[in-house]
């Protein structure tokens, strides 16, 4: 039998609940009418009960409808939030990109909002001092690096943040609907990407809409349906599925109408 | 290794934030950084004025502009960071919905230029106090073991009120008020010997009458109160207590809520 594969992330009996926010306590007086009240706390399920393994060099895609729990399952794993029951295991070092860009300031320089997003990556200044250049080069944004972000197009923007994002070197990275922000060139430029973290055997997961993407790069998919796992294997199948599910929401709005 | 690697990259993360901070606060103001010492300068000579020809509270205490002036430089500290620290977690929700960086790093950043300011303001006071005549000496070194306590009286509390403001956006009015009472429960601008003696121990149950007071002993004059020539008992380490307890309680408080904070922004 073929050699038992290297287990990157394991996802274990992922729960999500969410306290809704009408009913948050978000001052005294509230918490006082609540605890008199005695109001049981609402609460919302996103996740419910979902275990998988991402094995070493997978390029894993995560795909469902919006409001499936995609994203609240890229912030777990990513250790942003904490889950309600369940663990994730990571087996080697993981850099999320939940936004490229995270911490830009516009009132900055671009040149200090590269060393900023830098060090939020894990950079540290020694190390980004000596890919600055190739950063900049990279963006093609040599003449702008001492104009405030404010000044940039957004693609610009995009195009900086990127650089800066190809260059995490950990083994395991994790994308949430990056192309979804850029133009036809910039998306090429990613996909070229994707490419070379596939060819260096990287572990990727990848959240998206774009079943064009899933089915170019992915060799697992994960569908999400209603905070639970409704499928997951081989893409072709995840895809039809995905269609399926989509078509069968898309009659129901249609007769409801 | 690994705990080498992540000190690095935690310093790094601190030192970007510090530096966005101060670059960002004196954004398009024509005397930047200078506002940062001028701010406390124009207060004390509002103070000063008032405190010395109106209302004459300083009145038998040596080089009094000096002493009102290390009280108020102290004091601002207390304020700024404090004020800053307990909104600093929703103010950097950006980035706490969005990476997994150290929670208390946005917090420790938040108080850091305050911090600055501090060590700036000190330079103006000791200046000040050499142009009025007070004679330098080593004691003024003493001053450094009080910013740490200080520091660490502060932060707790920031720790505190930061994880609270999540949760209770009442918080920064509630503390704006316990401030303000703060500023008059504190021999800021009045001395300490103008009370009734049977009350003055009580004052130092607050940790920033006994910090104040001590550094007015180390750097201007010894005539300065000091809980430690009124209090003679066990009482003595009460301010201490004070801050070892808020320090832990906030830190506490800040790590068991800071996994939500992602959620509860």
């Amino acid at each position: 039998m073929a050699v038992k594969k290297e287990v990157a992330i394991s996802v274990q009996n992922l729960h999500k609940e969410f306290i809704l926010p009408q009913h948050k306590n978000t001052t005294f007086k509230q918490t006082v009418v609540n605890i008199v009240k005695k109001n049981r706390k609402v609460t919302q399920k996103v996740l419910d009960g979902i275990s998988f393994d991402i094995n070493k060099g997978d390029f894993f895609g995560i795909v469902g409808r919006n409001g499936s729990g995609k994203s609240t399952l890229l912030k777990l794993i990513a250790g942003v939030y904490t889950p309600t029951a369940g663990q994730i295991i990571i087996n080697g070092e993981l850099t999320p990109f939940i936004e490229l860009g995270v911490g830009f300031n516009p009132e900055l320089s671009g040149r200090d909002n590269v060393f900023l997003n830098g060090a939020l990556l894990g950079f540290n200044r020694k190390q980004m001092n000596a890919m600055y250049d190739e950063i900049v080069a990279f963006a093609e944004l040599e003449p702008f690096m001492d104009q405030k972000l404010k000044n940039y197009s957004s693609g610009m923007q995009v195009r900086l943040a990127f650089s800066i994002a190809i260059k995490a070197e950990n083994d395991i990275l994790m994308f949430d609907e990056v192309l979804a922000v850029g133009d036809a060139n910039f998306q090429e430029k990613c996909l070229k990407q994707f490419e070379k973290y596939k060819a260096e055997g990287k572990t990727i997961v990848l959240v998206t809409h774009a079943m064009g993407t899933v089915e170019r790069f992915c060799n697992r998919v994960a569908l999400l349906e209603y905070g639970k796992l409704d499928f997951i294997g081989d893409p072709s199948k995840a895809i039809r599925r995905y269609n399926e599910i989509n078509q069968v929401a898309e009659n129901n709005g249609l007769t409801k109408k | 290794m690994t705990m080498k690697y992540l000190h690095s990259r935690n310093r790094a993360i601190l030192r970007e934030m510090v530096r966005t901070d101060f670059k960002i606060r004196y954004q398009n103001s024509v005397l930047g950084y200078v506002w940062s010492l001028l701010k406390p300068l124009c207060l004390f000579a509002i103070m000063y004025v008032v405190f010395t020809y109106i209302i004459p509270l300083g009145k038998g205490i040596p080089h009094y502009s000096v002493y009102l002036l290390l009280g108020i430089v102290m004091w601002n500290f207390f304020v700024e960071s404090t004020m800053i620290g307990s909104t600093s977690i929703v103010a950097r929700g950006d980035l706490i919905r969005k990476i997994r960086i150290p929670r208390y790093l946005v917090v420790i950043s938040s108080s850091m230029s305050a911090l600055i300011n501090l060590g700036l303001s000190l330079i103006v006071v000791f200046i000040f106090a050499l142009f009025n005549g007070v004679m330098p000496s080593l004691s003024w070194f003493l001053v450094i073991p009080l910013i740490i306590e200080l520091f660490i009286f502060a932060q707790g509390l920031s720790f505190l009120l930061s994880a609270l403001y999540v949760k209770f956006r009442d918080i920064t009015y509630i503390w704006e008020i316990v401030l303000q009472g703060g500023f008059y429960a504190t021999p800021i601008i009045y001395s300490l010997k103008s009370l009734p003696t049977q009350y003055t121990k009580f004052f130092f149950i607050n940790p920033m009458t006994q910090i104040i007071q001590d550094a007015r002993y180390a750097v201007v004059t010894n005539t300065s109160t000091t809980i430690w020539s009124t209090v003679h008992s066990i009482w003595v380490i009460a301010p201490f207590v004070v801050i070892l307890a808020i320090a832990i309680t906030g830190g506490y408080y800040f790590k068991s809520r800071s996994k939500y904070f992602a959620e509860d922004i």
